[in-house]
C-alpha cells in the first residue's frame, strides 16, 4: 500500500465512529433478518439490504464529498483502490495477502470485469453457529443470489460510483458478492464490471421495485444525471490534477512519474509525441533548458493564473523582479558546484528517454553551471511574459530606492529630517555593502550546510535497506503511534 | 489463513457511518410498508445482538445496584466505544444514559421518529438480564429501557437513554 493511501486509511479509521467489529457484524444480521420478516422472501430482502447498504453509503459520502475528489477518477483505477473502498466502507483492514485481484479480459470493450477475493469474510465470521442466525440462505431457490455481505457490496459500489460521478467520468460499477462463506463459497469473492453510460441506463433500467417477488414497497433512490457545473476553487483545481494515484505515482517513483506528467502535457497539449516534440530543439539544447525555465514559472501560474494576479501590479512586480535577480546572483555562489553537477545529472536521466539520443549527448557537454544559467534567462523570459519589467529595474534593489529619492527636488532650506533623507541613499550603501560583506563571508559556511544536506540526504535514502527499516519506516511508525494517540483520545 | 470467528471479531473496530445510516433507511422501508411497531423491531434486533454478543464477550458474572454503573459504562465502552455519563434515580428507581457520541445517531432526520439507540439500550438491557440469568445464584436485578429521552436523530445535543430498573434482591 502506497504513503497516501496508508495516510488516508489512517485517516478515516482515526476520524470515523467506530464500535466493536462484532456488534457491526450483528446489526449487519439483523437489519436482514428484519427485512426478511417484512418480505418473507429470501431473495427479496437480500436485495433490499444491498440497495439499503448503496443508499446508506451515498448518503456519507454526499456528506463527505470533498474526500473522494482526491480518488482516481477512472474505473480502473478506482478499482485497484479496492482495500481503500474496503477501509473507507468496512473501517477494518485486510491482512496482508488477504486481498486478491484479477482482471478478466473482456474483447470489444474499454475496461475489463474484475475480480476481488477476500479471503477472510469477517460478515461471514462464524454465521450459522449461534440460534439467533435465523436467516436461511437454504431457502435461496436462485443461486445466483448474492450472500450475507450483500449489504457490504452494495456500500462498496455505491461508493466507487460516487467517487465516478462526482469526477464527472462516464462509466460507472456494479459490484457484485459472487461468492459468499455462508452460501458454501471458499471467500468472499467479488466481480466488478465496468459499463459506460448507455449500457449503465440499460443495466440500471430494471427498477429493483420490479425484481422484487413478495409484493413489498421499496422506494428506490434514483441516481442523479449530473453534478452541476459550480465555479471551481483553487483545491478543486488542484483536486482535479493530484488525485491520490498521481500523488502515489510521484512519491514512489518522483522522476519517473514527473517524465510521464510532461509526456502527458506535450501529447495533450501539442499533439506530438515527446520524441518527436524535442528533436526540434537538437543542436539548440541551451535553448530546450531556458524552455524549462520559463515552462516551470508558467506551470506555476497554469493554476488560477496566481503569478500573473500578483504581477499584475507594478510594486509586486518590481519587488518579485529584485528577488528573482538576487536568486539568480546568489544561485552559483551558494550552491557547491558538486550539488548543482548532481542536478546536471538528474537533468541527464531526464531526458533520456523522453529526448532523441544524440540530443542527450549534447546536454551532456553543459556544465551543471551552464544549467542554471539558462534555466535562470528562460524563467526570467516568462516572469516578463507575466509582467515584470526587467529592462527598467536597477543593478539591485538599493539603487531602486535610492533612484526615487534622486527623483526629488532638493528644498531651499533643508529641516533636519530632510537633511537626514538626503543621507538616506547614503545609508542604504553602507547597509548594501555590508550585506554583501556578510553574503561573501557566509557563502562557505552555507555551501557546507547545502552540501550536508544534498550528500546526507543522498546517504539517507540510498542507505534505505527496506520501506520498514529506513526513515521512511520510522516516520510511519511514529505516524502510526500519533493516530493511535489520536485514537484513544477521541475514545 | 484461519477464517475469522466472532471471538476474533469482538478484538476489532469497525467503522459504524455507513451502517449507521443503513438504520434509518431500513427504518423508512419499514415505514413505507405500513408497519407501524419500529420501536418494538428495533429493540428486538438490540435483545437478539445482546444474546449472540454475550457468548463471545461478558463483562461481569453478576449485576446489581452496586456495580450497575460500572457495568453499564464498560458495556458501552467497549462494544460501543462511547463513553457515556450514568445517573442513578434511586428513589424512582431510574438510570439515565448520557451517550454525547451516540454510535447510532448523529443526524437530524425530519421524517424519523424512532432513534437507533432504541436498538442499543434494548441491547444493553438484555445484556444485564442474561448475565444474571447465567449468575450462580438468584439475582433479579435487571434493567428495561423506558424511553429514549433525548436523541441527535431528533435534534438533541445528545442521546439520554432511561432505563427502570427492578431489585428485588436475592
Amino acid at each position: 500500500m502506497g504513503v497516501v493511501q496508508w495516510l488516508l486509511k489512517k485517516i478515516s479509521k482515526a476520524f470515523g465512529r467506530s464500535t466493536n467489529s462484532l456488534f457491526y457484524t450483528l446489526l449487519n444480521r439483523e437489519i436482514l433478518k428484519e427485512i426478511n420478516e417484512i418480505t418473507e422472501n429470501e431473495e427479496d430482502s437480500l436485495i433490499i439490504l444491498r440497495e439499503i447498504g448503496k443508499n446508506a453509503a451515498l448518503e456519507s459520502c454526499e456528506r463527505h464529498s470533498g474526500i473522494f475528489k482526491w480518488m482516481p477518477g477512472s474505473p480502473k483505477k478506482v478499482l485497484e483502490y479496492f482495500e481503500l473502498l474496503w477501509i473507507v466502507v468496512f473501517g477494518k483492514e485486510i491482512e496482508e495477502g488477504g486481498l486478491n485481484y484479477e482482471e478478466i479480459p473482456k474483447e470489444g470493450t474499454k475496461y475489463n470485469d474484475y475480480i476481488v477475493e477476500i479471503k477472510n469474510c469477517p460478515i461471514c465470521a462464524s454465521y450459522g453457529l449461534d440460534e439467533k442466525d435465523t436467516f436461511n440462505f437454504q431457502n435461496l431457490k436462485n443461486k445466483e443470489t448474492e450472500g450475507l455481505a450483500c449489504g457490504l457490496c452494495g456500500m462498496l459500489e455505491g461508493v466507487a460510483n460516487f467517487i465516478l460521478k462526482i469526477k464527472k467520468n462516464d462509466y460507472r460499477i456494479n459490484i457484485v458478492e459472487q461468492n459468499c462463506k455462508t452460501k458454501g463459497g471458499q471467500c468472499l469473492q467479488f466481480i466488478c464490471k465496468i459499463y459506460d453510460t448507455t449500457e449503465w441506463k440499460e443495466f440500471t433500467a430494471i427498477r429493483i421495485q420490479d425484481q422484487l417477488k413478495s409484493g413489498v414497497f421499496f422506494e428506490e433512490k434514483m441516481e442523479e444525471e449530473l453534478i452541476q457545473d459550480t465555479k471551481l476553487d483553487i483545491i478543486d483545481k488542484l483536486q482535479e490534477a493530484l488525485t491520490l494515484d498521481k500523488i502515489e505515482e510521484l512519491l514512489d517513483e518522483p522522476l519517473e512519474g514527473i517524465k510521464r506528467k510532461v509526456a502527458e502535457i506535450i501529447e495533450d497539449k501539442l499533439n506530438m509525441e515527446p520524441e518527436h516534440f524535442f528533436d526540434y530543439f537538437k543542436n539548440y539544447e541551451d535553448d530546450m533548458i531556458r524552455i524549462i525555465g520559463f515552462l516551470t514559472i508558467h506551470v506555476f501560474n497554469e493554476y488560477g493564473g496566481l503569478v500573473e494576479k500578483i504581477l499584475a501590479n507594478e510594486t509586486f512586480a518590481k519587488v518579485a523582479g529584485y528577488l528573482f535577480k538576487q536568486l539568480r546572483d546568489f544561485a552559483l555562489l551558494f550552491i557547491p558546484i558538486d550539488v548543482i553537477n548532481d542536478y546536471h545529472h538528474l537533468l541527464i536521466t531526464f531526458l533520456d528517454g523522453l529526448a532523441p539520443v544524440e540530443m542527450v549527448e549534447n546536454v551532456k557537454k553543459f556544465s551543471g553551471k551552464d544549467d542554471i544559467t539558462f534555466l535562470f534567462e528562460g524563467a526570467q523570459l516568462a516572469l516578463e511574459n507575466l509582467g515584470i519589467n526587467f529592462s527598467e529595474l536597477k543593478e539591485n534593489v538599493w539603487e531602486e530606492l535610492r533612484r526615487e529619492k534622486e527623483d526629488e527636488l532638493i528644498p531651499s532650506e533643508q529641516s533636519m529630517i530632510e537633511k537626514s533623507e538626503e543621507k538616506f541613499p547614503k545609508i542604504i550603501g553602507i547597509i548594501q555593502e555590508i550585506l554583501m560583506l556578510f553574503n561573501e563571508i557566509l557563502t562557505l559556511p552555507i555551501r557546507v550546510l547545502v552540501s550536508e544536506s544534498h550528500y546526507g540526504l543522498k546517504t539517507a535514502i540510498n542507505s534505505v535497506v527496506s520501506e520498514e527499516e529506513g526513515l521512511f519506516g520510522t516516520i510511519k511508525g511514529r505516524i502510526d503511534t500519533i493516530f493511535d494517540y489520536i485514537q484513544e483520545i477521541r475514545k | 489463513m484461519m477464517s475469522y470467528s466472532r471471538k476474533d471479531l469482538v478484538e476489532s473496530e469497525a467503522t459504524m457511518n455507513q451502517m449507521r445510516n443503513a438504520i434509518y433507511h431500513l427504518e423508512r422501508f419499514i415505514k413505507n410498508n405500513n408497519i407501524s411497531e419500529i420501536k418494538q423491531r428495533f429493540q428486538r434486533m438490540g435483545q437478539n445482538i445482546a444474546n449472540t454478543y454475550i457468548k463471545y464477550w461478558k463483562p461481569i458474572d453478576k449485576v446489581d445496584i452496586t456495580n450497575i454503573k460500572n457495568v453499564l459504562a464498560t458495556i458501552y465502552k467497549y462494544v460501543l466505544n462511547s463513553s457515556v455519563s450514568i445517573e442513578i434515580n434511586d428513589y424512582e428507581k431510574l438510570i439515565s444514559v448520557k451517550d454525547n457520541d451516540c454510535a447510532l445517531c448523529k443526524y437530524h432526520f425530519e421524517d424519523i421518529h424512532v432513534a437507533g439507540c432504541e436498538i442499543i439500550a434494548a441491547m444493553v438491557a438484555e445484556f444485564v438480564l442474561l448475565i444474571n440469568n447465567q449468575a450462580e445464584g438468584e439475582h433479579s436485578f435487571s434493567i428495561h429501557p423506558i424511553e429514549i429521552k433525548k436523541s441527535r436523530t431528533f435534534g438533541n445535543k445528545s442521546c439520554i437513554q432511561l432505563f427502570k430498573y427492578t431489585d428485588g434482591g436475592k
